[in-house]
Parts: structure tokens; C-alpha cells; sequence
């Protein structure tokens, strides 16, 4: 499904040349969980971004079932994202002048290919998953942190999207509510059959994972399913 | 772009309006009203002040249309069939004549030069409303022989001393008093003051009124002459149709309507308005050009990693754009809206209570096209100045706003 070679990605801070992604080679499955960890600044973070299509690489290629995004036009990638990708952030990003229904609802109503009836169908049947059926007409701010962050996962998932993204969702926090999300992407992932994609540096998340890529200076150093030991990368 | 994306950005821009800091939108709005207000309103005063003047010349001076002597004539002669002539003419309410000659009135130890103007009292009924404009005492009668009308400047106030009057006066003159004038060819006569008016016209005011027959007897033979005749018209018939068809039925003195009178006199006067009026708009349109490209200029900046987390989840940068344009197209037409609606009451208040000076009454004198036109002007300043910044935040690259 997702097929990522010799990907690179350095930045340019005055005379020094960072290299945040070095070479990264991987394969990305169908109904994967893959948990992306590593130290802060091992570059978990820039990867995700070139896969979720939000940065382009320096050289190397990504290609998402068959498509090469190198590609793509502007308005493709976001289309791309619109129909293929979805995003679950560290700080929820949820609209915060829009309702939870209105949020969850939002890439739909983008979509060519819904009519207000699926989308309001699809968002409420979400929301029921999700358990905060009850709270879809209260703003985020009216929400707790982990509300919002489960609120931010039905919005990543009303477009049933190829893959899921997240963005280290459990930085802001408690165990409790981390604990809940995380069991929510793992029955996302085990009952849909959803890709997931995850960067997170918290050690006892990987309990969640069902494959494990572990990054250093922008190079994956080990590459296993959970259970089983992590071939060196 | 199309009919969803332009729902998407429409509901994204509602809401922030609905849901987003009040106080900032009411702000914006009050301050687009503001400029709206401060676009029409002086314009619309010099308009008022120069609609106050035309009605006056038009009520006290010269009617709708002014016959007047023809080229190196001093009268217009031949008085009794001209008046029928144009009296029967239809589009005609009525001619009046006007014959004014230069007088000294003298009342106890007071001497005033003044105009007397001799009228056809019941037909000036019909062109002037002058005899609705008395403040003592009661206006001319047709036969009245011996008795004038004075303007309340000539007729003076006893309590105010001579010295410290604005202008000469008679200093105190009450109706039935006599006054005594003496006019130019040596004429002299003592009349009785049988009212005393204020129009708040200043020449009208400033002049005294005796009747055609009492002009007979200073001139010393029938009156068939006029210094010229004035013209009203029925409501619906224009100037411009009264004029053609006066000339038209062999009218041989000179006609002019009061817009030809009124681009000679006035003309100077309304360009420096127009001039004065144009700096006046175009400071206005640089004023809301200017806040709302700041309004929107912080608003998106403060939304940029808002608007980094949008592009990221596949909202379209077109939709982002729209979204800011859109709420200022809300902001512009609530602020219009209020503009409106506080212009036309300061009109209402004006129509009742006019700035009063001694040579004109102002109100604020504003057509549906001022409106429209003043609408639609600030309307497209508003957008230009929404949609820069909103063009410029939404082609940043997602990257840069995320991390904002």
C-alpha cells in the first residue's frame, strides 16, 4: 500500500545542513497499526509529515497504492488528503467556532461524492462509535481534552479514509484519557480494518502497536511486529 | 471552485462570526457603518444646503421658470397679455409679476434702504409660499393701498440698541405702525405695516412687499410693465417643458428655467461642494480600506495554524480564501446596512430640526443612488481589503502555518 524509498529530507538553518530524514526505506500494509517511536528530534515527526503529504521530501520516492505523490499537483495532494488521508493532531485542531457534528462533518461536506444526507449519516454514526453522540451540538472548548482528541478521531475517520495519521494524539494527556484513545485506534484498527499510522516516544504506547519502527537521526534502526523482535533496520 | 466549496466557506464564516469575538465583529461593523456615514453624510449636507438654497430661489425669487426683459430691453412689457398668454398654457399654475424699485424707509429716527417689491398678492399666493411665512399681522390683499409687508431683519427689534444690531433695521416696527418711503424718483408715502414676515431667506426677508396698485401710484401711471414674471409649475410638468413651450406659444422675452439660472449663480459653489465631496470619499474608502485590511490581516494571522490544520485535513486553499472573504462581505454589508439606517435617521432628525444659519437651512439631502452608489463603493472596498490578506495567509505552505 504505501511504499516509501531512500526518503530524505534536510533543512537548511543558515551555513548547517540538517538532515532530518536519512534514507528511510520502508513498507507500509494494509490494516497496519505501525507505531513510529523514537527519541524528540529522531525525525518521527518529519516522516509523518511526508507521508500525510503535509511536507515534501528533499529526493526519495513515496508511492500510496500505486500513485507516485511526487506527482501530483497542488490541488491533487490536497485532494488526496481530502479523500485517501486522515489526521488526528497532538492538539486536537478542531475548528473551535464549529459544534463536534459540524467539525466531524466537515471534510465530508468537501467531498464530491456525499450528498448532506450521507454526510450527516456518516458523522452521527461516527459519533455514536465514538461514544459523544450526546455532545455533538457543544463546541470543543465545552469538551474535555481526551472528548476533543476522540472528537478529532471522527473527524479523521468520516471520509473512511486509506489511512489514519496521528500525530503523537496522547502528548497532551492524561494516562487515563491516553489509555481510551489509544484502546479507540486499536478497535479502529482491529474492527475496520483501519491503516494507522502513529509517531509517538512514549514506550508503554508500542503495547498498542502492531509493527514498531524506531527511528535515530532520521534513520529507522529497527523495524518489527510487536510480539517479535524488532529486525535492525 | 464549486457550489459545496463555496457552502463550506460560507458555513466557516458564519460561524466565526456567530461564535468567534463579538466584540471585534460589533467593532468592524460600527466602524464600517461609521464610514459609511462619513462618506454620505457631508456630501449629503451640501446637498441639502444646495437644495435649501434652489427651493428658496425657487419659492422667493424666480419660480420654477423666470420670464425676464429680452436683450437691451429694461421691463418686460405688453404685462397683461404675457401673464394670459403663459397662464393659459398648460403645465402653467401661475405667472406673477415683480417690480422692484430702490427705496429709503423711515421710521422715528431710523432710515433703511431697502428693495420694495410690488406683487399681485392673491396670484404670488399660487407661486410663493410667502403669505404662510407671516409672523405678525396678516399678508396683502389684492386692492390693499397704503399698507406693505416688511421681512422681520427690516422691522428690527425695539429691545436690541442700534449699535448692537447684525444688520440695520427699522429698530422695532409693529404691525399697524407707519412707516414712511421714499423712493427713488421722489415718490413719497406713509403706509401702514400690516404684517411682518420671516421666510429665512435673506434677500426676501430684507425686502419690502406693496401691492401692484400701490406701485401704480409711484410709478404715476398703469403698471403693463415688469421687471419680469415668475412661473409656477403643476406638479408633473418639468421646467425644461414649461420653458420649450413658452417659446414655443411666441413668448418673445427672455425664459430661463431655474437650473439655467442656478449653473450660473451656483455653478462655483457646487463644484468647490463636489471637490470637498470627493476628498471626503475618498478619505472615507482609504479609512475602511485600511481597518479592514488590518481587522483581517491579525485575524488571519491568528488563525494560521487554524488554517495550516484545514489545508492539512484536505480544506482546499480557495475554501480557506473564501472563508475570510466571506466574513467581510457579512461585516460589510451589516456595516452598510447600519450606515444606512443611522444616516437616514440623522436625516430624519435633520428634516425636523435644520442647521439654521441667516443665509441657508441645511438638511441632509441624500437619493436612493447616493445610497446605492456609496453601498456598492464601499461594498468593493471591503472586499479588496478581506480578500488580500485572505489570499495571502491561504497560499502559505502548510508547513510554515502549522508551525505559526
Amino acid at each position: 500500500m504505501f511504499e516509501i524509498v531512500d526518503l530524505q529530507k534536510i533543512y537548511r538553518m543558515g551555513d548547517v545542513e540538517v538532515r532530518a530524514l536519512d534514507g528511510v526505506t520502508l513498507d507500509i500494509a494494509k490494516g497496519e497499526f505501525l507505531g513510529i517511536m523514537g527519541a524528540s528530534g529522531s525525525g518521527k515527526t518529519t516522516l509523518l509529515h511526508m507521508l500525510g503529504l503535509l511536507d515534501e521530501p528533499s529526493s526519495g520516492r513515496i508511492v500510496i497504492d500505486g500513485t507516485d505523490i511526487a506527482k501530483l499537483t497542488d490541488y491533487e495532494r490536497t485532494m488526496f488528503r481530502l479523500y485517501k488521508l486522515g489526521y488526528v493532531f497532538q492538539d486536537y485542531a478542531l475548528v473551535p467556532d464549529l459544534t463536534v457534528m459540524e467539525n466531524v462533518s466537515l471534510p465530508a461536506m468537501l467531498r464530491k461524492d456525499r450528498d448532506d444526507e450521507q454526510i450527516k449519516r456518516d458523522s452521527y454514526h461516527i459519533l455514536q462509535q465514538i461514544g459523544l453522540c450526546d455532545r455533538r451540538d457543544h463546541l470543543p472548548r465545552e469538551l474535555s481534552g481526551g472528548q476533543q482528541q476522540r472528537v478529532s478521531i471522527a473527524r479523521a475517520m468520516v471520509n473512511k479514509p486509506d489511512i489514519l495519521f496521528a500525530d503523537e494524539p496522547c502528548a497532551n494527556l492524561d494516562s487515563e484519557n491516553s489509555k481510551m484513545v489509544l484502546e479507540l485506534f486499536r478497535e479502529i484498527n482491529e474492527e475496520m480494518k483501519q491503516t494507522i499510522v502513529m509517531v509517538s516516544h512514549e514506550d508503554w504506547h508500542k503495547d498498542y502497536f502492531n509493527r514498531i519502527v524506531r527511528l535515530k537521526d532520521g534513520k529507522v534502526v529497527s523495524d518489527g511486529f510487536n510480539g517479535k523482535a524488532e529486525k535492525a533496520g | 471552485m464549486g457550489k459545496k466549496e463555496l457552502k463550506v466557506a460560507f458555513l466557516l464564516a458564519l460561524r466565526s462570526l456567530q461564535r468567534g469575538s463579538r466584540s471585534s465583529v460589533v467593532l468592524t461593523v460600527l466602524i464600517i457603518a461609521m464610514c459609511f456615514t462619513n462618506m454620505v453624510f457631508l456630501p449629503g449636507l451640501f446637498n441639502g444646503i444646495g437644495q435649501s438654497i434652489t427651493t428658496q430661489v425657487v419659492d422667493y425669487e424666480v419660480g420654477n421658470v423666470l420670464v425676464s426683459p429680452k436683450s437691451g430691453d429694461q421691463y418686460v412689457t405688453d404685462l397683461d397679455a404675457t401673464l394670459d398668454l403663459i397662464n393659459g398654457m398648460p403645465g402653467v399654475e401661475r405667472a406673477t409679476p415683480h417690480l422692484s424699485k430702490g427705496a429709503t424707509l423711515k421710521y422715528r429716527q431710523r432710515v433703511l434702504g431697502v428693495s420694495v417689491r410690488a406683487i399681485s398678492p392673491n396670484d404670488e399666493k399660487y407661486v410663493s409660499p410667502l403669505y404662510t411665512k407671516m409672523v405678525a399681522g396678516s399678508y396683502l390683499g389684492d386692492g390693499d393701498t397704503g399698507e406693505v409687508i416688511i421681512g422681520k431683519p427690516v422691522a428690527g427689534d425695539a429691545t436690541i440698541k442700534e449699535e448692537d444690531e447684525f444688520q440695520p433695521s427699522l429698530g422695532g416696527v409693529r404691525v399697524g405702525d407707519s412707516i414712511t418711503i421714499e423712493y427713488g424718483n421722489g415718490y413719497t408715502k406713509d403706509y401702514r405695516v400690516k404684517g411682518i414676515y420671516s421666510t429665512g431667506w435673506s434677500s426676501a426677508d430684507n425686502t419690502v412687499y406693496v401691492t401692484m396698485s400701490d406701485m401704480e401710484l409711484v410709478e404715476g401711471k398703469p403698471l403693463d410693465y415688469a421687471d419680469y414674471i415668475t412661473v409656477k409649475a403643476k406638479p408633473g410638468y418639468s421646467e425644461k417643458f414649461i420653458k420649450d413651450e413658452l417659446q414655443q406659444y411666441g413668448v418673445s422675452q427672455k425664459v430661463q428655467t431655474t437650473a439655467d439660472l442656478l449653473s450660473k449663480v451656483m455653478g462655483q459653489a457646487l463644484q468647490s461642494f463636489a471637490i470637498i465631496n470627493m476628498v471626503s470619499l475618498i478619505v472615507g474608502i482609504i479609512i475602511t480600506t485600511v481597518v479592514l485590511f488590518i481587522v483581517i490581516t491579525i485575524k488571519t494571522l491568528n488563525s494560521r495554524r487554524q488554517i495550516g490544520i484545514l489545508k492539512a485535513i484536505g480544506v482546499d486553499k480557495e475554501v480557506i480564501m473564501h472563508n475570510y472573504g466571506f466574513q467581510v462581505i457579512i461585516m460589510a454589508v451589516m456595516g452598510i446596512f447600519f450606515g444606512v439606517i443611522l444616516t437616514a435617521l440623522i436625516a430624519v432628525y435633520l428634516a425636523a430640526n435644520p442647521i439654521v444659519t441667516p443665509e441657508w437651512s441645511a438638511t441632509l439631502y441624500l437619493t436612493p443612488l447616493d445610497y446605492i452608489t456609496n453601498s456598492l463603493i464601499l461594498f468593493l472596498a471591503s472586499v479588496v481589503a478581506g480578500y488580500v490578506p485572505a489570499y495571502q495567509v491561504s497560499r502559505e505552505d502548510i508547513q510554515s502555518a502549522m508551525r505559526a
